[in-house]
């Protein structure tokens, strides 16, 4: 059995206080098991605890207890981090050097040879779109450009575990879209994605599996299939027909909601909507759609956050 | 290589600062003004001129140590571009000395350029190059690089203006530490002595490093003393580079 991607062992960070302060836990004896391939979203409200998780594991910050491995690898040594791409949130980037001597820069720290390094940061430069500005100095580069040559970088060393921190925050819709399908490019060719996000339509989008979490605890995680269930909490139907007709329909006006020449009627479950559309059938109406209502991980995510508060 | 990469770049950093530059133009015009100010010192034009230009590059020194080595590292924290090249297989003491290293090259090149500037002004007053003025700019260069080390020990853990304060304090106290010596020594009863004796025993004797007079007046120094005063210096640069080294490694990068 492949060595999970990620593995924290009861690991707890807590932040001392000043004078006459009380200490705060940011992680608390955090069990968090990530296995390799595919895509992970740590998803929790500001200030549960993600970023300092992400710090935890990647040594920028020390643990007050409990232990990391990254790849079957404890982080001591700091050799884990060579199979690992980092990018931190809203990342700020030596603004004196140009796109391309940047990402020249990082595979010298991983000890690439020239020749990979000048390979692989043309082909990064490619694949995010910074191909035509990878001459300029970053100082004059757009927020949206930093992200892009600061998810390039954390590619340079072609990591088997990519660690993303709320990487889609800053970015406009467009810009969201090319970012997700970078990170289903990066399941695609097998390596692991670890993202934290609190844009939950994002995590849903693409994630595998999800861990919730909040003031420093996993609350809840899974598959995101099984978290989000094939439950269906109401059916909308949406149907023309003339009013003389409502009634043959067993529909009341009080059941319905006039949309201009159309009518909606929310449906408890899938067999009344069913029933409903045969009916509007035998009397010559018109179905226009029905969509069923299925819980998202928002409405989870609030119902977790309310239980565990 | 990891160490070469962050003394290349943080060269760049420093070399593509534009207060760098000022710095330097300021004390090259600054030298070459002494030539101006040596016409005004009848029969003491060559003195005048090594004294001015030897002083400007300690003080010229000192102001790019505060404002590139503070900032280097300052500006690391705070922009949080450390998050890059430390979540890197990349170990905490070698950000440290390749900052230090890079810096240092920097200094090199500026301490370099100003020796060309005095050679140039002592040639246009009195015909040579005088190479005795080396010893003395090359136990500048160390003074520097004691006061940088210091600059980024204390922004490793202080706020930027507090690790400013502390960098000044450093070296003022380090070119009194005599005076510290004989006041102990001259009044051991007074209150506090025990905190100036130890302000004394751990705060560099920057004196030593300081060989202004002697050379502008034209004295011999032994080797020996010019090999105890590098050897000093160098193990008080190691000492402090490690200090931060082990700061640095147990620093939380929030």
């Amino acid at each position: 059995m492949a060595v999970p991607a990620i593995e924290t062992v009861k690991l707890t960070k807590v932040y001392k206080g000043e004078l006459g302060e009380k200490s705060t836990v940011g992680v608390d004896a955090l069990d968090l098991t990530v296995s390799q391939g595919g895509v992970y979203a740590f998803i929790g409200p500001n200030g549960a605890g993600k970023t300092t998780t992400i710090k935890l594991l990647l040594r920028l910050m020390h643990p007050s207890a409990g232990e990391v491995r990254l790849l079957g690898e404890s982080i001591k040594g700091r050799q884990a981090l060579a199979k690992v791409g980092f990018l931190p949130e809203q990342p700020r980037l030596y603004g004196y050097l140009s796109g391309r001597e940047f990402l020249d820069f990082v595979g010298r720290l991983f000890g690439l040879s020239s020749a990979e390094r000048r390979s692989r940061a043309e082909a990064l430069l490619e694949r995010v779109g910074l191909k035509d500005r990878a001459g300029q100095l970053i100082r004059g580069y757009s927020r949206g450009m930093m992200q892009r040559l600061g998810l390039a970088q954390a590619l340079m060393n072609d990591p088997q575990l990519v660690i993303l921190d709320e990487p889609m925050a800053s970015l406009d819709p467009v810009g969201r879209k090319d970012f997700r399908d970078l990170i289903l490019d990066l399941k695609k060719a097998g390596k692991t994605v670890f993202f934290s996000s609190h844009i939950l339509s994002d995590a849903e989008m693409i994630a595998d599996r999800v861990g919730m979490l909040h003031r420093g605890r996993l609350i809840r995680e899974g598959e995101m299939a099984d978290l989000l269930g094939q439950r269906v909490e109401a059916v909308d139907v949406v149907f023309e027909i003339a009013d003389d007709d409502l009634l043959a329909l067993k529909l009341t006006a009080s059941d319905c909601v006039r949309q201009g020449g159309r009518w909606l009627s929310c449906q408890p479950d899938t067999a009344s909507a069913n029933r409903l559309a045969v009916a509007l059938i035998n009397q010559n109406g018109r179905l226009i759609s029905m969509t069923p209502r299925q819980p998202n991980l928002e409405s989870l995510f609030i119902d977790e956050i309310g239980g565990a508060s | 290589m990891r160490l070469l990469a962050l003394v290349i770049n943080t060269f760049k950093e420093t070399i593509r600062n534009r207060i760098l530059l000022n710095i330097l133009v300021f004390a090259i015009t600054l030298i070459l003004l002494s030539l101006v100010i040596g016409d005004w010192s009848l029969g003491q034009q060559g003195k005048v001129i090594k004294d001015f230009g030897l002083s400007a590059m300690s003080i010229f020194g000192l102001l790019i140590a505060l404002f590139i080595g503070l900032r280097l590292m300052v500006q690391e924290l705070e922009q949080h571009t450390i998050y890059i090249i430390a979540s890197k297989p990349v170990h905490r003491w070698e950000i440290v000395l390749g900052k230090f290293l890079g810096l240092g090259l920097t200094l090199a090149v500026n301490v370099a350029l100003m020796t060309v500037a005095l050679w140039l002004a002592g040639m246009l007053m009195e015909g040579g190059i005088d190479l005795a003025l080396l010893p003395a700019i090359v136990l500048i260069y160390l003074e520097i690089l004691i006061i940088v080390a210091f600059a980024m020990f204390y922004a490793s853990f202080a706020s930027p203006m507090m690790a400013a304060v502390f960098t000044l304090g450093t070296f003022a106290v380090g070119h009194l530490s005599g005076f510290l010596y004989d006041y102990v020594r001259l009044y051991p009863d007074r209150g506090l002595h025990w905190l100036l004796r130890g302000i004394y025993h751990i705060a560099p004797n920057l004196e030593k490093l300081n060989l202004k007079m002697a050379v502008v007046e034209g004295l011999k120094q032994p080797p020996h003393q010019l090999l105890h005063a590098a050897v000093y210096g160098l193990s008080y640069l190691a000492l402090i580079l490690l200090a931060t080294a082990l700061v640095f490694e147990r620093k939380d990068l929030k």
